[in-house]
């Protein structure tokens, strides 16, 4: 079984004054099946530009990337925006959820999309998936009126919507208070125990007690990976 | 698309409600007058076409110069319709003269229209309501829309003056249905029907001088739409008549075939409103579109969310492309009921305009076809840019989305330079900037409005135009009453009569007749109809030092010199009409009582209303006819100038002339030719202002969603503005503040657009009206009443945008998705 993620010599430079900015320098490694790892670093050092470049939200200026044994580079935006439907669950900081669907609505949208559910199981498998990240009792209320933290659960569940292999996720505990984070960390953990892999980029430092591997960016480059077991530098 | 998203859809309508309902105003309010215009347009063509074609009207009338027994008009009839291409013949008279009903005189004349007993009326017939043709030997026919204004009803006495100058007391005995004339009350002309068997001869024969033919095409049944085709037909059987038959022809009549007098003008107008209905269709459709990019715009983080978790863009596209159909729909169908009724009552006007009874007011099917299409077709269609581009947004576009975008554009790199300026107002400044923060959307919105304000001004300066037509009559008019003698009388004989009349201050006198004018050797060809009014030639004699004449402004050449023989001045719609193509220092030849005479050219006037088309001096006429200076019209200066002094010494007038001995055709009050001209020109008001009144709805809705789309952009910007101590004051000032800008602009923006629009709507309608261009007026009030109501507008429209953006909380507005 192959890597679930591999990118190969990547660069990501934007366009910014005169040369440009290089977000990711050269930048290659491999995630393996079932992993949970953190990438960590500085602001700006180009941790959410990687994350990017695995959802298929970026292009790399260079190199390739492979997620889920798709090469992104290949696949057009309709291409991606599919394939992300049924292989990415997506995470984000203000968790995103759309403000007009309930909260078992906007975990069924992407089953809609998907059509990977059969029409019929999609409202119970939205609530068994919100009753696991805890908020199952708040499935037909409106995003805006749940708290932070239930908010990014829902959102959690919303991208175990299609039961996607791969899980990412953008400073998820960004916004919330540090018991609710502990939970969410807790949850990405749980799941991680399930053998999806997850790649979470954060600012917490105390993540490397629950992920098997910390990846520290700087500059666009790698400099640490650490893996929790060998407790060494790969 | 999905369930889900259908449940997105119907929330995301809930939840924009506002702003969709104006898109549903601004298309339903434009669809409406389309529509309505449309269902107009459509029955009024169908109806007054088969209205004015079911009269059989003749192709062409030939005016003999002398009456001809009726026996040998019938011999000639007979004849007549033996030649190809002649379809049908008869013969006819009519004349006009004073009527009195019950024996109390009357200030309308009446025109008298007389057939045989026998014409079966297969050509030029009415309808006859009660009864039937003929009517009884003393029995007369009156026009049913004559009634009223005769103040005559059915079963009264009325008694005419004939031709022959003897009276004919006549019983009236039914009423008549003429689709083929212009309404009687617009004319200010009662209308009534003879048999010759109801005319006294005074022992002699009834006489007849009128040959009305049907000409159609080589090989046709049904008369020709080819005016010149009949041209020539009825010149080739005015020849005949002169070669053959050794009659003078006066003139050949031949008048628009197909065409009611009316129809082109009841065209025109239907079609100038279908232009300006299907403008603001347009406009809104523009409008629609630039609202819902400005939706889309504010949905492009939720279509980044959507994408980010599987959603194709033809998902996003569906959705959004039904959003945009509800607002089609719910417009489309809010506009259906409210065109059909405001066609049926603009249809009530230009039946009355054109004295039509519809037999059905019902649309045909294509009518509704194309309100649905446009109305459910064009706002899709014009919203597919945005559309496209909503659905295409990429997640990484959609993360970079901040609103408003950041970048400067040159007009606010000055705009920032006036921030050096001390004292300057940092709200204004910070609102101007604002204003153009967005080139391509100020200039949509000042576009939109600009455009709207362009055709208010254009059109109610338009209506000055034409106000000013009617001014410029009332101005030269500078007499009281109007004498229009039976027979030509000298000015001598008559001045000492009207002397001793109370309230008579001036008199003067002209001499008018019937003319025809033709090129050399050719009989007088006019696009005259039956009722004589449209398209009628006359020469008028203007004496040396008249003071009621004023002389119009002339297009080449010059005006009459005092005394001088043989010299005319034609107006331009007489020499279209008539001789085209002839110059200032070109012969023509006048037929005048019979007589042809030839006449030089001097000057090409322009006149828009009135004016018999043909001047010369009352020397020249006289010298021409070959008889002494003689008049047959009076104009008479009264010392008061109210209707009461002008209708007192009408009468008076007719009474001391008809005492002296002198015949009266008819003595009316000046006020009485006003009432004709506004007959004919208030429609046409009535519908250039309804065609501006629906520009501003549309402008003023377009202000309205522009500055509710600039305040919902800007959301996350307000509560910035909030968390660093903003008062809710300062931001409703700055929002009020851009959507004075924004209407200021659109004012500066439509100046020379008004300005052009106005000079080419004026020339447009005036030539196609008057044959020559409107007065060119701006109307100085619409300006006024457009500013006021721009700006007053974007204070009222952005007033409740300001109350939500200053009403917002920091934590709403960050959160703001």
């Amino acid at each position: 079984m192959g890597p679930a993620i591999q990118v190969i010599d990547v660069v990501k430079r934007y366009p910014l004054g005169a040369g440009g900015f290089t977000a990711i320098d050269r930048l290659s490694f491999d995630i393996a099946q079932g992993e949970f790892v953190a990438i960590v670093g500085r602001s700006g050092s180009g941790k959410t530009t990687l994350l990017n470049l695995l959802a298929g939200i970026d292009r790399p200026t260079s190199g390739t990337v492979h997620v889920a044994g798709a090469d992104l580079g290949s696949l057009s935006e309709s291409g991606l925006a599919g394939w992300r439907g049924r292989n990415v669950g997506l995470v984000f900081q203000f968790f995103q959820l759309l403000p007009t669907l309930t909260v078992a609505e906007n975990v069924m949208l992407p089953m809609d999309f998907a059509r990977k559910i059969p029409i019929g199981e999609r409202r119970d498998r939205a609530l068994q998936l919100l009753e696991r990240v805890g908020v199952g009792d708040q499935a037909d209320k409106m995003p805006a009126t749940l708290s932070g933290g239930q908010q990014q659960r829902a959102a959690i569940a919303r991208a175990l919507a299609n039961d996607p292999p791969v899980l990412l996720a953008d400073e998820p505990t960004g916004n919330l208070d540090s018991t609710t984070a502990d939970a969410v960390l807790g949850l990405f953990d749980d799941l991680n125990a399930d053998g999806r892999t997850i790649v979470v980029v954060t600012h917490e430092r105390d993540i490397r007690a629950i992920v098997g591997r910390e990846v520290t960016l700087m500059d666009g480059r790698v400099v640490a990976d650490e893996r929790a077991s060998a407790g060494v530098p790969a | 698309m999905t369930g889900l998203l259908l449940v997105k859809l119907r929330r995301d309508l809930r939840a924009t409600w506002s702003r969709l309902l104006l898109m549903v105003v601004a298309i339903a309010v434009s669809l409406t007058v389309f529509g309505g215009v449309l269902y107009g347009w459509a029955v009024m063509s169908r109806e007054a076409g088969s209205a004015y074609m079911g009269t059989e009207p003749a192709s062409a009338t030939i005016l003999f110069d002398r009456p001809i027994e009726v026996e040998r008009m019938a011999a000639i009839v007979a004849e007549v319709r033996k030649r190809p291409q002649v379809i049908e013949a008869t013969g006819r008279t009519q004349f006009t003269g004073e009527v009195q009903v019950n024996g109390n005189l009357r200030d309308i004349p009446l025109q008298v229209f007389v057939a045989t007993p026998d014409d079966p009326l297969r050509v030029a017939r009415f309808n006859v309501e009660q009864g039937s043709w003929p009517p009884s030997p003393g029995d007369i026919f009156i026009g049913r829309d004559s009634l009223t204004l005769l103040g005559v009803a059915v079963g009264d006495t009325v008694t005419v003056e004939t031709p022959s100058g003897e009276r004919a007391r006549l019983r009236v005995a039914d009423t008549v249905y003429d689709p083929s004339l212009s309404p009687s009350p617009q004319e200010q002309m009662g209308r009534g029907y003879l048999s010759t068997a109801s005319l006294p001869t005074s022992g002699g024969r009834a006489v007849l001088d009128q040959l009305k033919i049907q000409v159609s095409d080589p090989g046709q049944a049904s008369p020709s739409r080819d005016r010149a085709a009949v041209v020539a037909i009825a010149g080739d059987v005015g020849a005949l008549l002169q070669r053959e038959y050794g009659l003078a022809i006066r003139e050949i009549q031949v008048p628009p075939p197909y065409a009611h007098p009316h129809q082109w003008q009841a065209d025109a107008l239907l079609g100038a409103l279908l232009a300006g209905g299907a403008a603001a269709v347009l406009l809104s459709a523009i409008l629609v579109a630039n609202m819902l990019n400005g939706l889309f715009t504010q949905q492009i983080p939720q279509i980044g969310i959507m994408k980010a978790i599987g959603a194709r863009s033809g998902d996003i596209g569906r959705l959004y492309l039904a959003m945009t159909l509800s607002v089609a729909a719910a417009a489309t169908l809010l506009a259906l009921a409210p065109a059909v009724l405001i066609g049926r009552a603009l249809l009530n006007q230009v039946f009355g305009f054109l004295g039509i009874k519809a037999t059905s007011f019902d649309a045909p099917w294509w009518v509704y076809v194309v309100i649905l299409a446009a109305g459910l077709g064009l706002p899709p269609l014009m919203a597919l840019g945005p559309l496209a581009r909503a659905s295409r947004t990429t997640v990484r576009a959609a993360i970079d989305h901040r609103g408003v975008g950041s970048d400067s554009s040159a007009a606010t790199g000055v705009l920032a330079r006036l921030g050096r300026i001390r004292f300057l107002d940092r709200g204004l400044l910070m609102a101007l900037r604002n204003t153009i923060r967005r080139p391509a959307r100020f200039l949509l919105s000042v576009g939109l409005l600009a455009s709207a304000g362009t055709v208010f001004v254009a059109g109610v300066s338009l209506s000055a135009g034409v106000g000013a037509i009617e001014q410029e009559q009332t101005q030269r008019r500078n007499w009281d009453v109007d004498v229009q003698l039976a027979s030509p009388a000298s000015l001598d004989e008559v001045t000492p009569v009207l002397a001793r009349v109370q309230g008579v201050e001036r008199v003067e006198g002209l001499n008018t007749a019937p003319a025809g004018v033709a090129g050399t050797g050719q009989i007088p060809v006019t696009r005259t109809y039956p009722d004589q009014g449209h398209g009628r030639v006359s020469v008028t004699a203007v004496s040396a030092g008249t003071t009621t004449v004023t002389p119009p402004k002339l297009l080449e050449g010059r005006w009459l010199d005092a005394g001088e023989t043989g010299a005319v001045v034609l107006n331009q719609i007489t020499r279209t009409n008539t001789v085209p193509g002839v110059r200032a220092g070109d012969t023509v030849q006048l037929l005048v009582g019979g007589r042809v005479t030839t006449w030089r050219v001097v000057g090409i006037a322009e006149e828009r209303m009135g004016g018999g088309g043909v001047y010369t001096t009352a020397e020249g006429l006289a010298a021409a006819m070959g008889q002494p200076q003689r008049v047959n019209q009076l104009r008479i200066a009264t010392d008061a100038h109210d209707e009461q002094t002008r209708a007192a010494v009408a009468i008076a007038v007719d009474e001391a002339l008809t005492g002296a001995g002198i015949k009266v055709g008819s003595a009316i009050s000046v006020s009485r030719r006003e009432a004709i001209s506004a007959g004919h020109m208030g429609p046409i008001i009535s519908i250039v202002l309804a065609i501006a009144i629906a520009m501003g709805v549309i402008g003023a809705i377009g202000l309205a969603s522009t500055m509710s789309a600039n305040v919902l952009d800007r959301t996350r910007e307000f509560g910035v503005m909030h968390a660093i101590g903003a008062l809710p004051k300062a931001v409703r000032r700055v929002v009020v503040a851009e959507g004075v800008f924004v209407a200021i602009a659109s004012c500066a923006v439509a100046v020379l657009p008004a300005i052009a629009l106005t000079a080419l709507l004026g020339a447009g309608l005036g030539n196609l009206f008057f044959s020559a261009p409107l007065p060119y007026r701006i109307s100085m009030p619409a300006v006024g009443i457009w500013i006021a109501l721009v700006i007053l507008g974007a204070i009222l429209a952005s007033e409740a945008a300001a109350t939500r953006a200053s009403r917002l909380t920091v934590r709403e507005a960050l959160a703001y998705l």
